[in-house]
């Protein structure tokens, strides 16, 4: 049993890897149609992380270890954070490693190695990028506690496989104030850390509206491709944490391949309904003037304090 | 059963009239604030016809129709007309700006919670959950009186707190006798229509509706 | 039926100036001369509560709630007279009554509908026995008020209404918070019963209330009518709103209103006293008692503008009358009494400094000179009425305050008596500076003596300063019957 359990684990693992790139494209490529152009297809992230591999590395003369050691700090944490988030099963068998501020400060030490990267080789725009993630960083991380903490509150617990179970055994709590007040503050900061509109734009070629493409302007080949890798998997983690936190029905209890078979399927539709969505909301709002994302970010940290405050005193 | 999903949709009632009214502390053009009162009246309307519908009270249809034709025809549209006197004001330089305010806001709906905890105790409605609420966009709406710079939002300000009033009449009575209530309307009307007034007569003398211009008062 | 005749002549006279355009002087006299029929009805009404009769009356109309819903018990009808006496002295004394205005026919007709509205709003508001009616006519009076006050547009003018306006609707919205509050506890006891929100009612089951929402709700209570009544720190809009406005207007507000927030006050410090014992509000009003004293004397100090001089003055008598209603019933004695003597002191203070605005065009103390040259009459009442404000004898606030500090050595409080008592000292000597400079000297250029002097433009003022002399010598009989009833309701 247990041996199932981890199995499982490796396995949620690889379909994430094997999902993310998938799911950038498809928002991709849905922008793309909204836009009225073809786009490029939906699996096009693919050939560009085989074409990554493929390359060689070129590296600035000033930069040090960390330049070539961050990447893979980044790809373990973020594939770290994959083993903590209830995709297809939950609970998960290695839930007692870690939980909700396990997953923050995972998320939090990639966004830091990047940050660090940035700055390594000199450059100014590295150095530019990383004080602006910075700042976006220092308010969307304690959001996400925070929401998540609202959610954990009415759940009894911070394991995020234990919240899963106690809300599909108590369905009437997922209209609660505090979870739609955590939901609307969760997809904010979603956007706000996976480099969405209206906070960053993924597709820009203008450096100095660039946020997470500025960190990673140096980087080359397999260093590059494990970053860009390890930023869609992020973007795979956000939905699903959104996915299954909020709507977690579909979710498999138990181990028969049945359930499993349909906890795939229906994390994939999730999935592709969020990325729907995300393209709206992207072809929609025109992104804001840096020194207004704090604002954005403070309305939505609010939005998670009551959350919080509701789930705590309404009990 | 009945009571608990009375007891849900109210608290989700009260929370969205909350957060219309935080929209008043991160938005900055005054049409933006007009459509937010008017979409806060909208949800008070629904509420007051929810708790009229479970509380088994004719009169709250009533105070519902009221509500609706005061609050969501009638004052936006002066506020309209005001937008169209006035147009291009913005909120752009507050005394306390929009990062710092909503953290505020947040802070004084915790405040809220606090001191309405007797309250909660005391009340044995199924909508007592919501009183914190509406205490906490009284609160709110004094802050944006407080910490705004236009003759405009500081009304728009106080018929927010007159909400955030009559939410707690609501919630924590299923609303007060009628007549009061129509008095209190009535009230409100013409205190707007006064402030209305004044908008344009501190306009005319000040060249601008910036209350912090009205400083020549001083010891 | 007395009622009627209380409430409706301010309401015709209204309708009278609506009506009649372009504004006639008569429109002003049958103003004044209905306003003398409200006087009457109060009267009345404060004689048959003497004599122990209590008069109520209200309409029958089922599920309205209406019944009784005008009631004037003694407290009541001690505040009626001081209003209706204030609006009598008012009317006859406004502009374009039988003297010369520089008011325009639209100002003046603008100022009689608001000025009769303003009045009928006040008595309404004291003789409801429901709080709500209470509650809305208190708002209307902000509203008319704020109409008048800036009778002739200027920039100093439309920013003292706006602050007034704001201040006190955010004021009084609390206000309805709190008494909604109150409500809300009562509806958690008994469920909702017709005629929760009366006095009576709310007297009655009042033992039975939960404390700690009553608490709550007299915060907010107190917050909310304070700032009408002009408690620090709600008191910010009174040197601007009293410096700006019209003199009649002035007199009004700062004897009339200020008596209706009073009286407010009063009546719900009495229901939550009766829920929570009298030390909770006693400690709140005894704190913001003092803090009133302590901001109104340094102002006083600094004060160079007449009118809003005596605005801090009004805010040094706010905070001996709170301080006088912690004080027990001795101390609600002294302090209703002090209400009495303050009306008609602070509305005869009001009159005069609009004749010598007019005399000398300018509100500032260092203009003003050589008032008893210019302005023999309303120099010296002037001198006169200063004088009683600071509680010299033989006038009534003398006797007020005496009995305040007695009161206040009863309860054992001889610091916070000697600390009064060094604050009132800093006014006093503040208002006699200021007065030997604005009534000695010579007079400045280009003011026209003796024009605003007239004997009939100052013989009313004579009456008030009678009425202060005669409280200052004794207590009336009935008014001593009448002030113990008060105290009988308000404090036991």
């Amino acid at each position: 049993m247990i041996v199932t359990g981890y199995v499982l684990e490796i396995a949620q693992v690889a379909l994430a890897l094997l999902l993310a790139p998938g799911l950038a494209g498809f928002v991709r490529w849905l922008k793309a149609r909204f836009q009225n152009r073809r786009g490029a297809p939906p699996w096009q992230p693919y050939f560009e992380l085989r074409k990554l591999f493929g390359k060689e590395v070129v590296m600035s003369n000033n930069a040090s270890w960390l330049f070539r050691v961050a990447p893979y700090i980044i790809f373990a944490s973020t594939v770290t954070v994959t083993l903590l988030v209830p995709m297809i099963v939950a609970p998960l068998a290695l839930d007692g490693m870690g939980d909700l501020l396990m997953v923050v400060y995972l998320l939090l030490l990639g966004t830091f190695f990047l940050a660090l990267a940035g700055l390594d080789p000199g450059t100014a725009f590295g150095g530019m990028g990383a004080s602006r993630e910075m700042t976006v960083a220092a308010i969307a991380e304690p959001t996400i506690a925070l929401a998540i903490f609202s959610l954990a509150l009415s759940a009894g617990s911070t394991n995020l496989g234990r919240i899963v179970t106690q809300e599909l055994a108590n369905p009437a709590v997922t209209v609660s104030p505090g979870h739609l007040l955590a939901l609307a503050a969760l997809f904010i900061v979603t956007l706000a850390e996976t480099g969405r509109l209206p906070v960053d734009n993924p597709a820009t070629h203008l450096e100095l509206t660039m946020i997470h493409e500025a960190m990673i302007l140096e980087y080359s080949g397999r260093y590059l491709a494990l970053i860009e890798w390890a930023s869609w998997l992020k973007l795979t983690i956000f939905f699903t944490l959104l996915a299954n936190l909020f709507v977690p029905w579909g979710i498999a209890t138990t181990f028969d391949p049945a359930a499993l078979t349909l906890a795939v399927l229906a994390l994939i539709v999730k999935l592709a309904v969020l990325g729907g969505i995300v393209a709206v909301v992207e072809t929609r709002v025109a992104k804001l003037r840096l020194f207004r994302v704090p604002e954005l970010l403070g309305a939505s940290f609010v939005l998670a304090l009551l959350a919080v405050t509701s789930s705590f005193l309404l009990k | 059963m009945n009571d608990a999903l009375f007891s849900q949709l109210s608290t989700l009632g009260s929370s969205v009239i909350l957060l219309y009214g935080f929209t008043l502390l991160w938005r900055k053009s005054l049409h933006a604030y007009t459509v937010a009162f008017q979409w806060q009246s909208i949800a008070l309307t629904f509420l007051f016809l929810i708790i009229g519908y479970f509380g088994h009270d004719v009169e709250l249809y009533y105070v519902a129709g009221f509500l609706f034709v005061l609050k969501v025809l009638i004052l936006p549209r002066y506020l309209g007309k005001l937008e169209q006197r006035f147009p291009g004001e913005r909120e752009s330089r507050p005394y306390v700006n929009v990062a710092t305010s909503l953290v505020v806001a947040g802070l004084l709906v915790l405040l809220a919670y606090a001191i309405t905890r007797p309250l909660v105790l005391v009340s044995d409605l199924p909508t007592r959950g919501g009183l914190p609420l509406a205490v906490g966009l009284i609160f709110v709406g004094l802050f944006v009186i407080i910490t705004r710079k236009k003759a405009l939002t500081q009304i728009v300000g106080f018929l927010v707190m007159e909400n955030g009033i009559a939410l707690l009449a609501a919630l924590g009575t299923y609303g007060i006798p009628l007549i009061i209530e129509l008095g209190v309307f009535l009230d409100v009307l013409m205190g707007f229509l006064v402030m209305q007034v004044f908008v344009y007569h501190i306009h005319d003398t000040f060249e601008s509706i910036d209350v912090d211009q009205l400083n020549e008062l001083r010891h | 039926m007395i009622f009627f005749l209380l409430l409706l002549p301010p309401l015709v006279a209204s309708l009278l100036a609506l009506l009649v355009r372009p504004h006639r002087e008569f429109v002003g006299w049958v103003s004044a001369l209905l306003s003398l029929i409200s006087l009457g009805a109060a009267i009345t009404i404060a004689a048959q509560t003497i004599a122990g009769d209590v008069p109520i009356w209200g309409l029958t109309i089922n599920s309205l709630g209406l019944e009784g819903v005008l009631r004037a018990d003694s407290l009541s009808a001690l505040v009626l007279v001081c209003i209706t006496a204030v609006a009598a002295l008012t009317l006859f004394l406004s502009s374009g009554v039988g003297r010369t205005t520089h008011y325009d026919a639209k100002q003046l007709r603008r100022y009689q509908i608001f000025i009769n509205l303003f009045i009928a709003a006040m008595l309404l508001a004291v003789s409801a026995n429901n709080v709500g009616v209470m509650w809305i006519a208190i708002e209307a009076t902000t509203i008319f008020s704020a109409f008048l006050i800036p009778l002739t547009i200027r920039k100093t003018s439309i920013e003292a209404s706006w602050k007034y306006l704001l201040l006190s609707s955010v004021g009084i919205g609390l206000a309805f918070a709190g008494t909604v509050l109150a409500y809300f506890d009562f509806v958690a006891r008994s469920g909702r019963v017709e005629n929760a929100l009366n006095w009576t009612t709310l007297m009655a089951t009042a033992p039975l209330l939960h404390p700690e929402v009553i608490r709550l709700a007299f915060v907010f209570l107190l917050i909310g009518f304070g700032t009408k009544a002009g408690i620090a720190p709600m008191h910010t809009w009174k040197p601007d709103a009293y410096g700006e406005s019209p003199a009649p207007l002035g007199a009004l507000m700062s004897s009339a209103l200020f008596a209706v927030a009073i009286y407010a006050i009063a009546r719900w410090k009495a229901v939550t006293d009766a829920v929570l014992g009298s030390s909770y509000s006693n400690n709140l009003l005894l704190t913001l008692g003092m803090l009133s004293l302590i901001i109104a004397a340094f102002s006083v100090v600094r004060a160079k503008n007449y009118k809003r001089m005596l605005a801090y003055s009004s805010v040094e008598h706010t905070g001996l009358i709170c301080l006088g209603l912690a004080l027990g019933p001795l101390g609600a004695f002294a302090a209703l009494l002090h209400l009495v003597n303050h009306t008609a002191a602070k509305s005869l203070m009001f009159f005069l400094v609009g004749n010598i605005e007019r005399a000398y065009r300018s509100p500032l103390i260092e203009r003003v000179h050589g008032l008893l040259k210019v302005l023999p009459q309303t120099g010296g009442l002037f001198a006169a009425g200063l004088l009683a404000l600071i509680g010299l004898p033989p006038f009534g606030l003398f006797i007020s305050e005496f009995a305040l500090f007695r009161a206040g050595f009863a309860l054992n409080q001889p610091v916070l008596m000697g600390i009064t008592l060094v604050l009132m000292s800093i006014v006093f000597i503040s208002f006699i500076v200021h007065l030997n400079k604005m009534l000695y000297g010579a007079p400045p250029e280009g003011v026209i003596t003796g024009k605003a002097d007239r004997l009939w433009n100052v013989a009313p003022l004579y009456i008030s300063i009678g009425v202060l002399v005669v409280l200052g010598l004794t207590l009336p009989a009935p008014l001593a019957t009448l002030l113990k009833q008060s105290v009988e309701i308000i404090a036991k």
